[in-house]
């Protein structure tokens, strides 16, 4: 049996997964096959779709930035301490937004300079930029300033900055037309990412990094301005990802997308991306997103408590890659024993000959 | 003895007795006896996971499971306590949880051949949803009393369970620098192919670490559950994160096969200590993971450049003596015909 070959792909694979998905839960309960149901229910893991985009790129390269878990609290926050400073919207947003930028590019910096393990770089700047978050607002009230909005500190504790304007909050709960605006930010941040990816001599940088850094260096590639670069895209994506969580919720809050590390991760390489970078892309990352979020969303609607959740997506990370690993074994036992027949046959035929 | 000056540990070292002077400056509270012996209290649970930790990364390995195996092995703790298991039976009960934990994800990692990391990042969500699973999502509150007694009885005004807990750091320092067996961790980090030519049991090595790695969580749910005398949710949450932190503070090569016991103590240490100076220094908690944050980057930063001056000064003392070389050579030709 042959496939062609974008059938055999791992993306394809994926997209039937989504299909079946789908299809199988709505057979469970029908209500889950409504269309606006589907559209809306993006909008509870968007933020983690969107964040992934940027780090597909960044593991494509071999690295990893489990520091945008505390980007998305960080831009979140600055957006809101901004906005109570009295900023316009428009400007709050901006200044988040490069908050998450520079917060990437720090990443990408240190990542580029030093031969130091991005795992062990961004760990410390998962605990800096959450720490600088959750810090922020104490040290401007320190200063005098009214960091906490409206509502004082007690109200700051429970529910964040609040009484963000309607202009803002519709990018996480409005809707144009029958899709909903958190799905249309995370497709425009997946269509940017995979035209970065495949479309621009920096992507294919990215994929040569993984491949060999040291190649690619040799080759003339500007390695460290290529790491720079993509570690402050990741940084602008979590920010984004922050921001539509932030509208989302209505409320700015320093500890958001905290516990999305597992699922970003899991994305990632279930769309996939190796770790071990050199390959990937945006479109199998998306399309894990999407079959990750309608899992969860499917098993609630089911009544499986979302305890129970982790342990299956935690289960279906470690099935996937194990399904990969086998198969590429299977694959790689194949070629060996096509390369055996061949050669048999080749020295046969030689021996036949008089 | 320059050795061990020179070491990463030393230098934690060093910083962690400047911070403290430092902040004595301006509390002296900071110096009293029964301040030093909290905070190396509060450090016992972190200083566990951290030397589990420190097995797996010698070996090159990550494992980001170790708190939500310490919420696991809390959690049969706490159930074995409640149903009337008699204490040493208990804590056995909560080792063996964190082995068996640790056994799960080397059939993944040595097995199947998974990335130690997505196969433990995947454990931690499957050992925390367990956790709230087998608790059906609640606080386990009925522990005896009788545990809480291992943690306010103190000798020598020292609550056991520090002295229990440095008397399994002694052991472990001793049996991995003496034991011939306990080289394999270092040697399959170092060179994993190299350590398999010598015949070593390289995949006996890395199931041996990441089950120490889950006995160390088990020792270090049993300190937290001793200390706050009840099972919430959250037991070890975060804490897999600051066990990594602390371990390559304390100069674990995240590169394998180098690294000791001392230098996850002495980062756990580190790293738990800054958060009670914010304390002393009346900065709100909430800058605690800022200032860790910062000081592991610095560290690993400078630790980079220190390497960096090293390796360039030996590059221009090689090329020096190489052209030492050439020229004696070339001297050498003009007289020799």
């Amino acid at each position: 049996m042959t496939l062609p070959g974008w059938l055999r792909s791992w993306e394809a694979m994926l997209a039937v997964a989504l299909v079946v998905e789908i299809a199988v839960l709505g057979m469970i309960s029908p209500a889950f096959l409504n269309i606006e149901n589907l559209l809306f229910s993006t909008s509870d893991f968007a933020h983690v779709i969107i964040a992934a985009v940027g780090l597909t790129l960044v593991v494509i390269t071999g690295g990893i930035d489990i520091s945008g878990v505390s980007v998305m609290g960080l831009a979140s926050i600055v957006m809101g301490l901004a906005f109570v400073a009295g900023a316009p919207i428009g400007l709050a947003v901006a200044v988040a937004l490069a908050t998450g930028l520079g917060a990437g590019a720090f990443n990408g910096v240190v990542v580029a300079r030093t031969d130091v393990n991005p795992l062990v770089i961004t760990l410390a700047t998962l605990f800096l930029f959450s720490g600088i978050a959750t810090g922020l607002p104490t040290l401007l009230d320190l200063l005098g300033f009214k960091a906490y909005g409206a509502g004082g500190f007690e109200a700051y504790q429970y529910e964040g900055i609040t009484g963000l304007p309607k202009s803002f909050t519709w990018l996480g709960t409005g809707s144009i037309g029958w899709v909903p605006l958190p799905l249309i930010v995370t497709v425009m941040v997946a269509l940017a990412g995979g035209a970065l990816l495949s479309r621009t001599r920096f992507g294919r940088f990215l994929y040569f990094i993984g491949v060999s850094a040291d190649v690619a260096r040799f080759t003339g590639v500007p390695v460290r301005r290529t790491l720079i670069l993509v570690y402050a895209f990741n940084g602008l994506c979590a920010a984004i990802a922050g921001l539509v969580l932030t509208a989302y919720f209505t409320s700015a809050r320093s500890d958001l997308g905290s516990e999305a590390l597992l699922n970003i991760i899991t994305a990632v390489v279930l769309g996939g991306t190796s770790i071990q970078g050199g390959s990937g892309s945006v479109l199998g990352t998306f399309l894990a997103g999407l079959v990750l979020g309608y899992l969860r969303q499917g098993l609630l609607a089911l009544g499986i408590t979302s305890d129970v959740v982790p342990v299956i997506i935690g289960a279906l990370l470690v099935g996937s890659v194990a399904l990969k690993i086998g198969s590429a074994a299977l694959a790689m036992n194949r070629a060996n024993r096509n390369a055996l027949e061949t050669g048999r046959r080749a020295v046969e035929e030689t021996v036949a000959r008089p | 003895m320059m050795r061990i000056l020179k070491s990463r540990e030393f230098l934690v070292l060093v910083l962690l007795g400047v911070m403290i002077l430092g902040v004595a400056t301006v509390n002296r509270a900071v110096l009293y006896p029964i301040t030093l012996i909290n905070i190396l209290n509060s450090s016992i649970f972190l200083i566990l996971l951290a030397i589990g930790q420190m097995f797996v990364i010698l070996t090159r390995g990550i494992d980001v499971s170790v708190g939500a195996i310490a919420g696991i092995a809390a959690v049969i703790f706490g159930f074995a306590l409640n149903g009337g298991v008699p204490l040493p039976l208990a804590m056995l009960a909560a080792m063996l949880t964190g082995v068996l934990a640790g056994a799960v994800n080397a059939v993944g990692v040595v097995l199947v051949g998974i990335p130690p990391i997505i196969m433990t990042l995947s454990t931690l969500g499957i050992f925390r949803g367990l956790m709230r699973v087998l608790t059906g999502g609640s606080w386990i509150e009925q522990v005896p009393q009788s545990i809480k007694a291992m943690s306010v009885t103190r000798v020598l005004s020292v609550p056991i369970l520090v002295w229990a807990t440095a008397a399994v750091i002694i052991v472990a320092a001793i049996l991995l620098a003496r034991i011939k067996a306990a080289r394999s961790f270092y040697a399959v980090g170092d060179n994993r192919e190299g350590a398999y030519l010598l015949g070593l049991n390289v995949a006996g090595t890395e199931f041996a670490a990441y089950a120490l790695s889950g006995l160390f969580a088990g020792m270090a749910a049993i300190v937290f559950v001793a200390q706050i005398g009840f099972v919430p949710m959250q037991t070890g949450q975060g804490q897999e994160l600051k066990a990594i932190a602390a371990v390559v503070l304390g100069g674990v090569s995240l590169m394998g096969g180098t690294g000791n016991i001392w230098s996850a103590v002495i980062g756990a240490l580190f790293l738990t200590t800054v958060d009670s100076m914010m304390i002393f220094l009346h900065v709100p908690g909430s800058w605690n993971n800022a200032v860790a944050g910062a000081v592991l980057l610095a560290v690993v930063v400078a630790d980079y450049l220190i390497r960096r001056t090293v390796r360039n000064r030996q590059l221009v003392l090689r090329a020096a003596e190489l052209r030492r070389a050439d020229a004696d050579a070339a001297l050498g030709r003009e007289v020799a015909p």
